[in-house]
């Protein structure tokens, strides 16, 4: 994906200096290996600082909310679905953005290198052919790319961005998987024991908002975990207080979730966190046949109804 | 020694549900005490926060009641309720909770008699289950 | 000053040892990473690791803690006092920390025992704690330590400081505390002087890993408020998503918020860890908010650690150099890279 670095530096070069827009967000490399930087440029002398490769999972639709200016923006398909959200939701104008679209094979999962790595951060990761190497020390690790994806790379069916003004390279091939294994999975435990999932899932937590923040629908002027008259949620590591907070923070993104991956990539406790959104995504599909992102002129579901919604358990 | 007896909050919408538990009263219908009535303009009103405030502060069952799909004060309210209501109810079985202790109805506020019968309903499926165990807060578990 | 050799075949024999006399705490592998927890068996501890994920601080200024009990019940003729809440004081040795993290006490100990303000629960903790530290053979790739005046075999913090030197541990005490404890342990050998070489090689083999990344000692000469106007702010808060995970993982940072929790008729006063990094950490009951701005609590964080905390103290920066929050910012946000930034010695004005 390196290769698309050029082009997307073309692309804001010329955006620039025609004036078809005020900056441009993109990503610039990292300090360290496996990491790059959301980097805002506003003049064509920056433009070779902007860079891609498979370290860029951020989704950068988290920087538009409320953007007064005309923005280029580097987009792989999770962003440009977030992006779409974001139009609907009436946070940034469609006219307002050029979207330079990524077709996206997958971001790196950091942690899961880490893992195999033994926790030893390496000081040197470069990215071959299908291969990602990473070294340090007596380690020189090499493993198939597709080992170390993200959790929800691996299941992405829009590696394509679904809105773009031009691309930088050609689309790729979409995904044809099942992306509900793991929430069947839960479904088919018994009520105690689904509940002790998830207090073990959530124990590490500790409410730094990571997941939060890092999403791009979490814009709220005031989040519900802040507000205090009345408060709704306390502020110690109570495990009721933290399940309060992921419970809501969860059913706040239905509808609206596609499925970024930004909230687990940001957890520093790695938390699986998208297990609570997964399920809703599912369920909003099944119920009532939509997904996030996608089309741009469709309200999200929590936002329209249909006389005939399925309502099994209304008495 | 004193039987426990479970506490039900109810959320009722101002124009049916609110309407028929008065109406229940004045037909002088039976029907549990258990239920905490809280009046709410619209079953679309509901935030799924206030539920989730209810039972941390321990409530043993959730009652949301609004007017029949249809028959909205304000003409879809309870269409938007609906949908919230659905995903919240099968967020919360999903991460556990048993599903007996949320009930979602639509009582007009002609049919006391329905009022009657589903606090009825509500309170014996949630004495069936027992005092609440999950989403309480007690006090801060913390060291 | 005592030292010992400890063969790594005799090392559990040891920890249990310890742990026949006090609580013994050190780090443990749970699933995903390393943190410190009371010891249940010798073997549980980890002395392989790298670090811990989360900053030791816990251990002394837990995340929430409750510092106060009351009732509100009118008829209980104690109703409306604070009572302390009961914790455990009990001498305890924290085994294979970091020289980076227990430096980084020293530097808390300014904010929780001063002689106007002291913490006594910190203080307490302090007192009834021995650190028994592991020397950093190998330090990840994005530690700093060095360039902040510490060291991957710095002893300033700790009461003894383990070496790993291939078969068995050099264990040498740089404190009264740590001779105490050393003295009183059994089946220690005497270091022979290979050992003794190994260690001095290893010190200078990883100090020189290390190297220094970034000058600190500009930073007293910069103008405060040339440095608080300069213009890379702008440039440097772009990425940030103001969530606190550089302040949660941090073992510097010691910010807190006091909350009271009512439940019934019984209620705690609880401490809570907060961060520069929430727009609720600076909002007034009045509603304003100074640092409403993301660019001002992400000045706010740095500045603080590298020029509000110099200009004060006048004792180096107040960062250890543990290199958590760069290797856990989502966005790559890099005290180092700011540091230089902030360091240089000509700063632009906006």
């Amino acid at each position: 994906m390196r290769a698309y670095t050029g082009r997307i530096r073309e692309a804001a070069k010329r955006l620039l200096a025609e004036n078809r827009v005020d900056v441009v967000i993109g990503f610039r490399k990292g300090t360290i290996p496996l990491m790059n930087e959301p980097y805002l440029i506003k003049s064509v002398d920056q433009v070779n600082q902007l860079y891609w490769d498979s370290n860029c999972g951020i989704n950068l639709a988290n920087y538009l909310p409320k953007r007064p200016d005309r923005v280029g923006i580097v987009a792989k398909g999770c962003d440009s679905r977030n992006i779409v959200v974001h139009i609907l939701e009436n946070q940034i104008k469609r006219e307002q953005l050029y979207i330079i679209g990524v077709p996206c094979k997958g971001m790196l999962d950091r942690r899961r290198i880490m893992a195999e790595r033994n926790g030893r951060e390496p000081l040197f990761a470069e990215e071959l052919e299908h291969k990602v190497r990473t070294v340090r020390y007596e380690l020189d690790l090499t493993r198939d790319r597709n080992y170390f994806l993200q959790d929800n790379c691996r299941i992405c069916t829009h590696r394509n961005p679904v809105i773009y003004d031009e691309l930088v390279g050609d689309l790729v091939e979409e995904q044809q998987v099942d992306r509900y294994t793991d929430v069947r999975k839960i479904e088919a435990m018994s009520a105690e024991e689904r509940w002790e999932h998830f207090e073990k899932l959530i124990e590490p937590c500790l409410r730094c908002y990571a997941c939060r923040n890092a999403c791009p629908l979490c814009y709220c002027p005031t989040c519900f975990v802040d507000e205090a008259r009345p408060q709704w949620v306390g502020k110690s590591l109570d495990k009721t207080d933290t399940r309060t907070f992921h419970f809501l923070r969860a059913f706040h993104v239905a509808g609206r979730c596609t499925d970024c991956g930004a909230c687990e990539r940001a957890c520093p406790v790695g938390i699986q966190v998208r297990q609570f959104t997964k399920k809703m995504e599912k369920d909003i599909k099944e119920l009532y046949g939509y997904e996030a992102g996608v089309i741009a002129d469709e309200r999200p579901p929590l936002d329209t109804y249909r006389p005939g919604d399925p309502e099994p358990f209304f008495k | 020694m004193s039987e426990w007896e479970p506490k039900i909050v109810a959320f009722l919408c101002n124009w049916c549900s609110y309407g028929s538990a008065d109406l229940a009263g004045v037909s002088r219908l039976q029907y549990p005490h258990n239920i905490r009535a809280i009046r709410v303009p619209c079953s679309g009103r509901v935030n799924p926060k206030f539920i989730l405030a209810a039972l941390r502060q321990g409530a043993d069952g959730i009652w949301v009641s609004g007017c029949h799909p249809g028959d909205c004060h304000y003409i879809e309210g309870n269409l938007y309720a609906r949908r919230k209501f659905t995903l919240l109810k099968n967020l919360l079985d999903y991460t556990g909770m048993e599903p007996e202790r949320l009930h979602f109805s639509w009582i007009s506020s002609a049919e006391a008699t329905k009022f009657a019968e589903t606090a009825r309903g509500v309170v014996d499926a949630v004495k069936t289950l027992g005092p609440a165990r999950h989403f309480i807060k007690r006090e801060a578990e913390v060291a | 000053m005592s030292e010992m050799y400890i063969a790594k075949e005799k090392f559990p024999a040891t920890v249990k040892q310890l742990m026949g006399r006090c609580r013994v705490y050190g780090p443990v592998f749970r699933g995903q990473y390393h943190e410190f927890a009371e010891l249940k068996a010798a073997e549980d501890a980890d002395m392989g690791y790298q670090n811990t994920r989360l900053s030791p601080k816990e251990l002394f200024h837990p995340q929430s803690e409750r510092m106060f009990t009351y009732s509100l019940d009118k008829s209980d003729s104690e109703a409306e006092i604070l009572k302390e809440a009961p914790k455990d004081f009990s001498s305890r040795v924290i085994l294979g920390i970091r020289p980076c993290d227990a430096k980084a006490f020293q530097l808390d100990d300014r904010n929780f025992d001063v002689d106007r303000f002291r913490d006594p629960w910190w203080v307490k903790r302090r007192e009834s704690t021995t650190l028994v530290g592991l020397a950093c053979n190998q330090p990840c790739a994005s530690c700093f330590c060095t360039t902040v005046g510490t060291g991957p075999f710095d002893t300033g913090g700790l009461d003894v400081l383990l070496t790993d030197v291939g078969n068995g541990y050099v264990a040498r005490s740089t404190s009264s505390k740590g001779d105490d404890l050393l003295q009183g342990m059994e089946g220690g050998e005497k270091v022979s002087s290979e050992a003794a070489q190994k260690v001095m090689d290893l010190k200078i083999k990883a100090e020189k890993q290390l190297g220094v990344q970034f000058d600190v000692s500009t930073l007293s000469e910069q103008q405060m408020l040339e440095l608080f106007n300069a213009s890379f702010w702008d440039d440097i808060q772009f990425s940030c998503i103001n969530c606190g995970i550089c302040t949660f993982l941090c073992p510097t940072c010691w910010c807190f918020d006091i909350q009271d929790e009512v439940h019934g008729n019984k209620g705690d006063r609880i401490r809570n860890w907060d961060s520069c990094m929430f727009p609720l950490f600076t909002l007034h009951g009045s509603g304003h908010n100074p640092r409403s701005q993301k660019l001002q609590r992400v000045r706010q964080r740095f500045m603080h650690k590298l020029k509000y905390y110099v200009d004060k103290y006048k004792d180096g920066v107040a960062c250890v150099g543990c290199g958590r929050c760069v290797r856990f910012c989502p966005v790559n946000i890099d005290i180092r890279q700011v540091a230089r930034l902030m360091s240089a010695r000509c700063v632009c004005p906006a």
